[in-house]
């Protein structure tokens, strides 16, 4: 039952394979003490949320709903829901759009935003740090509604930001409706990156200075040090963040709800969005999970290209 | 190991069955318990003020029960998922609830809910019910599912001063659609910086659009979405009608821009700050909104008695009638799975009758169904709108509260959001709606006009 | 550093001044925040308020709408982080340095798993919570939402925990100390950072979250303060945008401290540095 794979630390690191364990003796007490750590974490999970997961991934098959008489007699519909997702128009759009959102805000926007944030931060001051982290953090620690009213009221058109325009004498556009994704995509990187820049930093604080430094004494230039050393170091950080964000990402709704409320039309309509009009204002309860499974899809297969081209568990 | 965890997983996801299937009931009311479940949600806290003092008017009256309120702080879609989570389970599901009329089919279909029919039959104060509000708390069956706590009826809020600056006497009463466009198209000539008419139109708004909008349209032609059978109805003329008014309003640059009318906050900065800066002329809206303007309301002013006048939005045509309104409302309803359900019966009999409702209805700004408090002095003098709002009762009409009936809503403000922008002809997008009316509620319960 | 060579100097400038204007665009949307907090007739365009008024503060901190709720929500929030990083950080261990055939299937699985949205779990959730009579219970709401985080948490930590070389613990190991004597003794030490980090996410994604207490909780007095916001939204769609603000600046108060308290105490850095070096 136990298939913990002892190996000595030595014969691991010659193999360049991860960190070994302490001593290579198969002994099933010792393998049952090795796993008693993750006791607590089982149970927590197998209590509250294996169940539940398997449960709303079977309503997805189902004609679930809140109210109306499905509720009382729900009944399997196998793969209608799925079906009927395929034939609605704006189910690929949404789709599409949803992906856009992911690339746009968490693995282009926060990511590389926040690890520029953390890098510069390694070399700012002091108390240009704590200014810079203070407002990065304070719009990741608002409530998402008000930070989705805050970004409402910067991007509208009497907004903050057609203000500022204005006095530089620039007619700025209204963001919110000619460019939807643009306003929704900016608005998600300013609340977000505080994450990814909060990873980078413990990161980057646990790369050796003397990595770096020899570096430097080789002659390597900022950007090459920055490409083959630093960057390579923390690649595990790099996949985990990217991994997180997107699966952080790809669940928004309040903002984009808040800011467009999906629209113009469906031109800001993510899944998310789709999900909570099918669920909740037609309460189809087994369509709107439909719509959250695939939503996994998508984010599973992000991040198989994340652990494919980064291959964090080859050290 | 893997095993190991399959084994708890499967052991939690059979557990979880059962607990789904049989839910011990410890949570349960007690008989001498009952649950009332009601939204207090923002600066709505009215049905939370008048529950309270119902249930130490009913706990005095009946010793030994005790009242447990359970207030959700939930915006509508919040509370009603919430109402359907504790419905679902019986240990949860409260005794008495704030039903709104519009789910009441639905929810009677659910199971949720308990008929009334032999307890209202009993009650000498149901006669003070008209028809029309007992028709609001039935369900698919015929049978009556909820008691009206009060409604709310929808009509033309207009800027007295600006109205008279583009030479419209007041108090302005338009006679016909046509009417309340000549006046947008003079209001446009004589103050350019002003937008005459506000029609709430496309998704954004939501149901804001499909009901203060196009209903107050539609319901005012020849035409209605369903026939007296029930059915939705396709290809009418009074639709494409409706559609074109939209398009004139939009087009015609008599009401704001596209732009700023597909703003999902354009509601707030209608109420808040259009209308008391003297920016909208004109605006068909719902009765509540002074609620906005009183001292305690989300944007307080002082004049807006004396600056605003309030009218019926007119037919068509001006065909009898004459005018038109849409109406909503909330009801008190009783729990099936409640186990002291005579008790419940009389908590509600006791929140509605006369001298609760008239509190209420004053106090929420509601539009009273009772007759006998329509017509107290105490509460036509409660606030200048009231006698006004409340005689459109006798013309107004109920959205037709089937289970499809959001997705037809939505059809609506597409087909709205396309004549507005100009991308779509009335007749183009009515057709657009007629086979998104096929999809929503399938072709056996469409007939075709 | 003593003696800085003018590039390094010039460095240090540029990455001042890129660190400013990125400020400025991060602090620019949290101005109409504190401009509509001072104002009582607030609305969602940014205009300076006709008179300083503190109004919308006055008629916030109140106990019923701001200090019970953030009570609240400082003890659902703490219970939820401290569970959720004791019990991650023993999970991570072996994790970590035992390869288990189970790691990856799992951890993924469950990974996944919970970024299904809540609204699509509710349901389930709900009828578990009955069955187990934890509906209304503030332990329930913690243990739920701690168990919701611990994917992450885990996952998140186990990473951390990699980079703490394994050389430090084979010292330990030869000197007969047991697991968690280098778990706590060792490693916990080396990867503080690491530790604030997971800590400071889960708390700030408990402060916040608002559906799970919704729909788990039902008396009013238990509610955290992301529940009570929604009483500054009207009936017909109407926000009193002004009392809405200063709230949310109140309520963020308590996460930010939590942060620049962590930055301080634990994300020093140089802990981890020191030790590999010396």
């Amino acid at each position: 039952m136990a298939t913990a794979l002892p190996t000595t630390a030595l014969s691991n690191r010659m193999r360049g394979k991860g960190q070994g364990g302490p001593r290579p003796r198969r002994h099933p007490l010792r393998a049952a003490g090795r796993t008693a750590p993750l006791v607590p974490a089982m149970i927590l999970l197998a209590v509250f949320l294996v169940g539940p997961v398997l449960a709303s991934f079977y309503g997805s098959f189902t004609n679930s709903a809140l109210t109306g008489a499905a509720a009382q007699q729900t009944q399997f519909v196998g793969f209608a829901n799925y079906a009927q997702l395929f034939r609605t128009p704006d189910f690929f759009k949404s789709v599409l759009l949803t992906v856009i959102f992911l690339l746009g805000s968490a693995v282009i926007g926060q990511n590389v935003l926040g690890l520029v944030l953390s890098l510069l931060m390694a070399r700012g001051d002091r108390v240009m740090r704590s200014i810079v982290g203070t407002f990065v953090v304070t719009a990741w620690v608002l409530p998402e509604i008000v930070a989705a009213f805050a970004a409402y009221a910067f991007f509208h058109a009497d907004g903050t930001l057609n203000e500022i325009l204005g006095a530089a004498g620039i007619h700025g556009p209204n963001g919110l409706y000619s460019l939807p994704m643009v306003a929704v995509i900016l608005a998600n990187i300013w609340r977000g990156t505080a994450f990814s820049m909060l990873v980078y930093s413990a990161a980057l604080a646990d790369v050796p200075d003397d990595v770096q430094e020899s570096a430097e004494m080789d002659g390597a230039g900022g950007a090459q040090r920055l490409f083959f050393i630093t960057l390579p170091l923390i690649r595990r950080s790099i996949s985990t963040n990217l991994m997180l964000t997107t699966l952080q990402t790809l669940s928004v709704f309040t903002l984009i709800f808040v800011m467009t409320g999906g629209g113009p039309g469906t031109d800001s309509s993510t899944l998310p969005i789709l999900a909570y009009q099918q669920a909740f204002k037609f309460s189809q309860l087994g369509l709107g999970t439909a719509i959250a499974t695939i939503l996994l899809v998508v984010g599973a297969v992000f991040s198989v290209i994340y652990l494919r081209a980064l291959k964090p568990e080859v050290d | 190991m893997k095993r190991l965890a399959l084994a708890l997983a499967t052991g939690a996801a059979a557990a979880l069955v059962l607990a789904g299937c049989s839910a011990p009931g410890s949570v349960s009311s007690s008989s001498g318990t009952i649950k009332v479940a009601y939204q207090k949600f923002g600066n709505f806290t009215q049905m939370d003020t008048q529950m309270k003092a119902v249930a130490k008017q009913f706990e005095a009256q009946n010793k030994g029960v005790k009242v447990q309120l359970v207030p959700i702080q939930a915006a509508e879609n919040d509370y009603y998922t919430k109402l359907a989570l504790m419905n679902k389970a019986a240990a949860t599901a409260p005794d008495v609830l704030y039903e709104d009329t519009f789910l009441i089919k639905a929810d009677a279909d659910a199971g949720y809910l308990a008929p009334l029919d032999s307890y209202v039959s009993k009650w000498s104060d149901w006669k003070q019910f008209p028809d029309n509000a007992r028709q609001a708390g039935q369900g698919d069956d015929g049978k009556i599912y909820g008691v009206s706590l009060g409604t709310d009826t929808r009509g033309l809020w207009y800027n007295k001063t600006l109205l008279q600056k583009a030479g419209i006497a007041v108090p302005w009463q338009p006679k016909t659609w046509d009417d309340v466009l000549d006046a947008a198209r003079k209001i446009k000539a004589a103050e350019p910086g002003v937008i005459p008419l506000n029609v709430y139109s496309g998704k954004p708004q939501g149901e804001a659009s499909t009901m203060q909008g196009f209903e107050m349209l539609l319901y005012g032609t020849a035409d209605q979405l369903t026939d007296s059978d029930g059915k939705w109805v396709a290809g009418s003329k009074g639709f494409t009608d409706a559609l074109q008014f939209v398009q004139t309003v939009y087009q015609d640059k008599l009401g704001p821009t596209p732009q700023q009318a597909l703003d999902v906050n354009v509601g707030t900065e209608i109420s808040g700050q259009w209308i008391p800066q003297g920016k909208l002329a004109i605006d068909l809206d719902g009765s509540w909104q002074s609620q906005n303007w009183i001292s305690s309301g989300a944007a307080p002013w002082k004049d807006w008695s004396t600056t605003m006048g309030w009218t019926a939005m007119p037919t068509q045509n001006g065909q009898a009638p004459g005018k038109v309104s849409m109406s909503g409302g909330w009801t008190l309803a009783l729990g099936s799975k409640s186990k002291n359900k005579e008790a419940a019966w009389n908590f509600i009999k006791l929140a509605l009758n006369k001298k609760n409702s008239l509190n209420f209805d004053i106090l929420d700004t509601q539009i009273p169904v009772r007759t006998d408090v329509a017509n107290d002095p105490k509460y036509t003098s409660s606030n200048p709108t009231n006698a006004f709002f409340s005689s459109l009762v006798p013309v107004t009409h109920f959205r037709p509260a089937t289970s499809d009936y959001p997705k037809v809503s939505n059809a609506i403000q597409v087909a709205m959001e396309s004549v507005m922008t100009g991308q779509q002809s009335p007749a183009q997008a009515a057709k657009a709606y007629d086979d998104a009316l096929k999809q929503a509620v399938g072709p056996d319960n469409i007939v075709k006009k | 550093m003593a003696m800085t060579s003018p590039s390094r100097r010039h460095l240090r400038w540029t990455s001042n001044s890129i660190l400013a204007l990125i400020a400025v665009c991060f602090a620019l949307p949290l101005l109409w925040l504190l401009v509509a907090s001072f104002d009582d007739h607030a609305n969602l365009t940014l205009k300076l308020p006709g008179h300083f008024s503190l109004a919308n503060y006055q008629a916030v901190l109140t106990p019923s709408l701001a200090y019970v709720p953030l009570w609240n929500s400082m003890m659902i929030s703490l219970g939820c982080a401290i569970i959720t990083v004791a019990v991650a950080v023993l999970a991570a261990y072996p994790l970590s340095r035992y390869r288990m055939r189970l790691n990856r299937p799992f951890l993924y699985g469950v990974l996944f798993g919970t970024c299904l949205p809540i609204t699509a779990m509710m349901v389930p959730v709900y009828s578990l919570f009955v069955g187990l009579n934890l509906i209304d219970s503030e332990p329930g709401v913690v243990l739920f939402m701690a168990a919701a985080s611990l994917p992450m948490a885990i996952w998140m930590m186990k990473n951390f925990m990699d980079s703490v070389p394994i050389v430090l613990e084979e010292a330990a190991w030869s000197d007969g100390a047991s697991m968690m004597s280098t778990l706590w003794h060792v490693v916990v030490p080396l990867m503080r950072p690491g530790i604030a980090v997971v800590f400071v996410f889960v708390f700030v994604q408990a402060w916040g979250n608002f559906f799970v207490p919704f729909i788990l909780l039902l008396s009013p007095e238990k509610f955290p303060a992301a529940v009570s916001i929604f009483a500054f939204f009207g009936q017909y769609g109407s926000v009193m945008y002004g009392q809405l603000a200063a709230f949310s600046l109140v309520y963020s108060v308590p996460v930010l401290a939590l942060y620049v308290f962590t930055s301080r105490v634990l994300g020093g850095g140089s802990a981890l540095a020191g030790a590999v070096k010396g």
